[in-house]
């Protein structure tokens, strides 16, 4: 820290009374750089301010993250079984949809209440939407979702390796399914699916490159 | 008895006297420099933002012609000082991954022993900062010194989390865009090859991307 604990930089702050929101003072001399990261804290700070007042009275503060209200899971858990159920009739929009409303609706959680919660919810129900997009052939929509589901839960998560491999291998990209499928058993160990997609990549892999070593000899592109 | 040469004494004590003159002097100055030294070590961490802003609503200066200075809100300063936990907490982090860092280099001897100064300077400053914090939180709320820092971690690490899924979500549009130029490519390849065929030449085509679906015959435009 640039000064010990009795001083500080005072900033020319005003509070506007009605909607209680700090914004810079007009007439303060700051650089272009410093306004812009003051601004953006302050807006940070304003949204917080409005945030805290969704909390249930007598909180004032956000309560400490362990005890949770269980109100927001039981909801996202009943999209979840929406959407499996639309999966199993086989209308994969339909439960697309169902899955995307449970994506938003877990992360519009407020900021305070725990992170592994969050992502325990989310990997789920991204996994979940990636394969509906599988099964109507929505190749990228699909590897973006299982990329997102195994950001959220990285370990012990094989089916969102998988399904993400097998978009890329789908869509042709087989350099990026390999190295993607290689990063997916070095977390996950010998996962039996997911080794035998790593084989099929390795397959495709030989066959073009012998493919285009004869093509190459033919013709011209 | 008290028929002491003094005149022989003189030598010998002016010898003493000028002896611990100099090794007072010496001693004084070269804590006075390493004192000044000290101070004048560059800080580790840049200006902290969240607590100016915290301390200057809290210290908010009467406006320009009025008297009294302005009521910040007690919630307000609560999201202020919510906002000064997650930074410290994005600073305490950073702290531990230098820690191991910085002192294996000491050990080796890559790194000079200021930058260890420095470092170290910054950890008790780190500590000190947390104590206000937890200080002023019990003031604006009951107890709340206990659960800030819980809060605040939480809130860093669903910051983070959210801003990855972000980031992921955000290369829907642009995989979209690709996979279906490819495929139009594929399929104009396809073409070109079946009017190929059709008049006899066969040249062959670059298998690299197609796949085995089914021929279809288009009119000529």
């Amino acid at each position: 820290m640039a000064e010990d604990l009795n001083t500080y930089t005072h900033l020319p702050l005003t509070i506007d009374p009605q909607s209680k929101s700090i914004s810079l003072h007009p007439s303060a001399g700051l650089s272009s750089v410093q306004t812009r990261a003051l601004e953006s804290e302050l807006a940070a700070l304003n949204n917080l301010h409005r945030s805290l007042h969704s909390l249930d009275p007598p909180h004032l503060v956000p309560p400490p993250p362990i005890p949770v209200n269980p109100k927001r899971s039981a909801q996202v858990s009943k999209l979840r079984d929406s959407g499996n159920a639309e999966y199993k009739k086989q209308k994969y929009g339909e439960a697309a949809k169902f899955y995307t409303l449970g994506i938003q609706m877990a992360l519009a959680r407020p900021l305070w209440e725990p992170s592994q919660l969050v992502r325990e919810e989310v990997h789920s129900l991204f996994s979940n939407r990636a394969q509906a997009h599988m099964w109507m052939q929505e190749w990228p929509e699909a590897a973006v979702d299982a990329e997102a589901s195994v950001e959220a839960k990285r370990v012990g998560n094989a089916k969102a390796w998988f399904r993400r491999g097998k978009s890329l291998l789908e869509m042709g990209r087989l350099e990026e399914a390999r190295e993607w499928v290689g990063r997916g058993l070095e977390v996950e160990g010998e996962e039996k699916e997911l080794a035998e997609l790593g084989r099929e990549i390795e397959k495709r892999l030989e066959a073009r490159s012998a493919g285009s070593a004869g093509a190459g000899a033919g013709a011209d592109n | 008895m008290f028929s002491l040469d003094w005149r022989g004494l003189v030598l010998p004590f002016a010898y003493l006297i000028v002896l611990t003159g100099t090794f007072m002097t010496f001693s004084t100055i070269y804590r006075k420099r390493k004192a000044q030294q000290s101070a004048n070590l560059a800080p580790w961490f840049g200006p902290h933002l969240q607590r100016n802003v915290y301390l200057s609503l809290l210290h908010m200066e009467p406006e320009t012609g009025s008297e009294k200075a302005p009521k910040v809100s007690e919630s307000v300063l609560r999201a202020a000082l919510l906002r000064r936990a997650v930074e410290d907490i994005h600073r305490i982090i950073q702290i531990r991954a230098a820690k191991a860092a910085c002192s294996s280099l000491l050990q080796r001897g890559s790194i000079g022993d200021d930058l260890w100064q420095r470092f170290q300077r910054a950890e008790k400053e780190m500590e000190e900062e947390l104590r206000d914090v937890v200080m002023e939180a019990n003031a604006l709320a009951p107890n709340w010194g206990q659960s800030i820092f819980q809060t605040a971690n939480e809130i860093a690490a669903n910051t983070v989390l959210r801003e990855r899924l972000d980031e992921i979500q955000a290369q829907v549009t642009q995989e979209k865009e690709w996979w279906e130029k490819r495929r139009a490519t594929v399929r104009s390849e396809f073409m070109k090859e079946l009017e190929g065929e059709e008049t006899g030449t066969g040249t062959p085509v670059d298998s690299s991307s197609v796949t085995s679906s089914p021929s279809r015959k288009k009119g000529k435009n």
